[in-house]
């Protein structure tokens, strides 16, 4: 009893490190990783052309110059023009809409879903772990983009669709991730002690571990999110994602620029690069950020 | 120089140039001479939904099977549409036109050793006319005029017709007709869409859906010598590049079908004199249909809007060089006897030539109809590229010049199939009508109520009554009345929206020998005579 007076009296000597603001954090974040930074400038590029992409584009994607088919790359159409005559630059300003928005939203549902199964599976443990672990090893048996391609071609071929179709491979692998992060976090003694105080599984897993389990999830997200554009673009080229006339990275790839690849060589190079890019943007940034999250790898 | 020693040069010179021309002349035959054995490898843009070419309309399905069989009559393979035998070696039709009389071959068999008969044709012709429940038989009303077919004994098939038909022979020869042996009929009706017994110069060998099929040679056709192939094997992908990458590396010899001129272009650059392109027209269009059924395209103000927000003329110059896809037409060839001239296609909406005011009276028809700021709506497509995707990119283009925002969503083979043809799943749907022949009973069929090829399922009783009355009609004048007129009220009334008619590129390497490129993709499939010159 003494004891307990004696800690209620008690006043803590350690000094709290002083919160940072975000600019300092970003600040930090570009001194100590450049690459990281570069690709969030990547990044940033894509989304602002996204966005802005109707007062951007130079015409209307969806419109050709009938009268200049394949044009080259000049000061008129910079990226030069494609069969119909449309111009490629505008196609690529409205196709990072459909790469950025397939991308965002299959990582995060897929990374969402994941990390809750991973945490249920973590804390629950017993029948529902050997369950669901189960049902993450077949899921896990199929290599992401086979799977991805199974999926689509069951739904059949539409943006959304490719989104479930992404999203749904992530979810094994985000699942393994959270829960050997949220198995050391149950393993804690303040989740024992709220235990102990009868908090509810529900208020355990909401308030105590998945805040705990927000950086690996937050490193999957970004990871994913490269590999999701890929994935899009792999699934237009396939024929299975979104379908012309629509703007679509992989779909500017697929269609007549192979037939047309000698002739008009514009046409699949500059998609190809936009892809490229927004790839290698996006695995920079989710590399430092995991560095930088990462307590192991933390400098000083 | 001596006199005799002139002479003996003279000679000479004669007799060395005996030998050259005599050489060159046996070399020339030696090349025409056809040559047994090798595969002939092809490639083909689609896999087949079915491999009844009695239910089918889809060269992906012909195109691999109809080496399989005999049909009774067949278009000349060089000679296109000139009518011969096949499994029939002779027929008389009867002073009144109403009863035509064939003797079948005798020898001919079917693959599992039994003989063809008149029972075969009988029951294959009684499956196509009159349709057992259960099965779908796409071409039974180009056969209206016929009541029965009888087979009197072993060798003879009867056909009884109610009215003297003009088409009646072209369409026997229809290269979609393949002969069934009847006691495989008799188990299952539907047997052959999975499972292959013809007669034809090619044995089954082996098919991998999506991947390949293969056909061996019948060492027991009826035609002596034939065929010269000890076999033929297709490769599969709908991707137009592929295929053409297929060509330009040897992996494949022919792509029977099309292949855009660009394409065309690149092999002939790459591999010279290797190769050879015939360019052919076609007797195929391709249009879109409407489903009549549905809302908002029950209002015809709707349905002239969207035929009118196409400019077909500017599509024929876009499309060509991409997709082959050329003439503004009506609803049979331009050019040929039936077809609708100029002046009166220029009258109906969407075929003016000045886009503007089509565009702007689209415009006014849909603000008419309720919908002044347009609609969205579903362009169902198949997912080959050639040309059904460049087709509906451009219509889908087009239409946004008038407001209606169209989402192009192409399926597969067999699910385009099915939404279009069988189940009516769709507002708006690419629909080719591709035949192998111009006849007008064969084309203009699908525009009568209730035939299986009326995707857009309409019913107009002067629409059919017009079909009727050309197809009875053995006045030539009489009957061009009668299909200008259909022709007229399908597109007055925008039933079906027609687009462009097609061509044909079919690039083959020199070494296959004896093919003739007939105006479709159709006839003459069955390459008894073709012959490699080299493996």
């Amino acid at each position: 009893m003494a004891t307990n007076i004696e800690l209620a009296h008690a006043s803590a000597s350690a000094t709290l490190a002083p919160r940072r603001s975000f600019a300092e954090v970003a600040a930090r974040f570009v001194r100590t990783k450049p690459l990281g930074a570069a690709g969030a400038v990547i990044i940033l590029g894509m989304l602002f052309l996204a966005v802005f992409a109707q007062i951007l584009a130079p015409y209307d994607p969806y419109v050709g110059d009938y009268g200049l088919q394949f044009a080259r790359p000049s000061a008129e159409h910079w990226f030069g023009t494609d069969e119909f005559g449309r111009d490629v630059l505008s196609r690529i300003m409205y196709g990072a809409r459909i790469a950025l928005f397939v991308g965002f939203f299959a990582s995060f549902i897929g990374c969402t879903i994941g990390a809750l199964l991973g945490v249920v599976s973590a804390y629950w443990g017993g029948r529902v772990d050997l369950l669901l672990e189960r049902l993450m090893d077949i899921l896990l048996a199929f290599p992401q983009l086979i799977l991805a391609l199974a999926i689509a071609s069951i739904l059949g071929p539409a943006v959304q669709n490719v989104v479930i179709a992404i999203s749904i491979p992530v979810i094994p692998r985000v699942a393994r991730v959270v829960r050997a992060a949220a198995l050391s976090v149950k393993e804690n003694v303040y989740v024992e002690a709220v235990q102990a105080l009868g908090a509810s599984r529900r208020r355990v897993i909401l308030q105590h571990i998945i805040p705990n389990v927000t950086a690996p999830y937050i490193i999957m997200l970004t990871a994913q999110l490269g590999a999701a554009i890929l994935a899009e673009a792999a699934l237009s080229y396939l024929g299975l994602g979104a379908a012309e006339p629509t703007p679509s990275w992989g779909l500017m790839l697929s269609g007549s620029a192979p037939s047309y690849a000698e002739k008009a060589p514009w046409i699949a190079l500059f998609p190809g690069i936009a892809i490229s890019l927004g790839v290698f943007g996006f695995n920079l940034f989710g590399d430092s950020l995991r560095d930088a999250l990462d307590p192991k790898l933390r400098k000083g | 120089m001596a006199a005799g020693a002139r002479r003996s040069f003279a000679l000479s010179i004669f007799v060395a140039l005996a030998v050259v021309v005599g050489l060159a002349v046996t070399a020339v035959h030696a090349a025409d001479t056809p040559r047994r054995g090798g595969i002939l490898l092809a490639v083909i843009g689609a896999d087949p939904p079915s491999l009844d070419p009695h239910q089918e309309s889809t060269f992906a399905t012909l195109q691999l099977v109809a080496p399989l069989y005999s049909t009774l009559l067949q278009t000349d393979p060089y000679d296109y549409p000139k009518v011969i035998g096949d499994a029939a070696s002779e027929w008389k039709i009867s002073p009144d036109a109403l009863t035509y009389t064939f003797k079948i071959r005798q020898g001919i068999k079917f693959h599992d050793g039994s003989p063809l008969t008149a029972a075969d044709v009988k029951a294959t012709y009684d499956k196509l006319l009159f349709p057992p429940a259960g099965t779908r038989s796409v071409r039974k009303n180009s056969y209206s005029a016929v009541t029965s077919v009888e087979a009197p004994d072993a060798g003879t098939v009867v056909f009884k017709l109610k009215f003297p038909s003009a088409s009646l022979l072209l369409n026997l020869a229809s290269p979609w007709n393949v002969i069934y042996p009847k006691k495989y009929l008799d188990k299952d009706p539907n047997y052959f869409m999975k499972h292959v017994m013809g007669s034809g110069p090619f044995k089954f060998k082996s098919y991998t859906p999506g991947a390949s099929f293969e056909g061996e040679r019948n060492p027991d056709y009826f035609v002596k010598d034939r065929p010269y192939l000890n076999g033929y094997k297709f490769f599969i992908s709908t991707e137009t590049s592929v295929r053409a990458a297929a060509i330009r590396s040897g992996r494949a010899y022919i792509e029977f079908r099309d292949l855009p001129n660009a394409e065309v272009e690149a092999i002939t650059k790459q591999l010279g004199d290797k190769v050879a392109v015939q360019h052919t027209p076609m007797t195929g269009q391709w249009g879109i249909a409407i489903n009549n059924m549905a809302k908002p395209f029950t209002d015809e103000r709707v349905r002239k809007a969207l035929t009118l927000g196409l400019d077909r003329y500017t599509m024929g110059r876009v499309l060509f060089p991409l997709a082959s896809l050329k003439d503004v037409g009506a609803l049979l060839r331009p050019g040929t006897e039936f077809s609708l001239p100029e002046a009166d296609l220029q009258k109906l909406p969407g075929f003016g030539k000045d886009i503007e005011k089509n565009r702007a009276e689209a415009k006014r028809l849909l603000a008419e109809a309720g919908y002044p700021n347009g609609f969205k709506v579903v362009l169902k497509n198949r997912n080959v590229k050639l040309p059904y995707q460049d087709f509906a990119v451009f219509a889908v283009q087009e239409w946004r010049k008038i407001g209606i925002e169209a989402e192009q969503r192409p399926l597969e083979t067999a699910a385009w199939f099915a939404d279009g043809r069988d189940t009516g799943n769709f507002e708006l749907i690419v629909a080719p009508t591709v035949e192998a022949s111009d006849d007008p009973d064969t084309f203009l069929r699908r525009y009568t109520t209730g035939d299986p090829q009326n995707w857009g399922r309409f019913s107009d009783p002067g629409v059919d009554d017009l079909f009727s009355r050309q197809s009875r009609a053995l006045d030539p004048a009489e009957r061009r009345k009668a299909i200008l007129q259909l022709q007229k009220t399908v597109l007055e009334h925008a039933y079906y929206m027609p687009g462009l008619w097609w061509t044909r590129n079919v690039v083959h390497w020199t070494k296959v020998k004896n093919y003739v490129a007939p105006p479709n993709h159709y006839a003459n499939q069955k390459l008894q005579d073709v012959w490699l010159s080299e493996d």
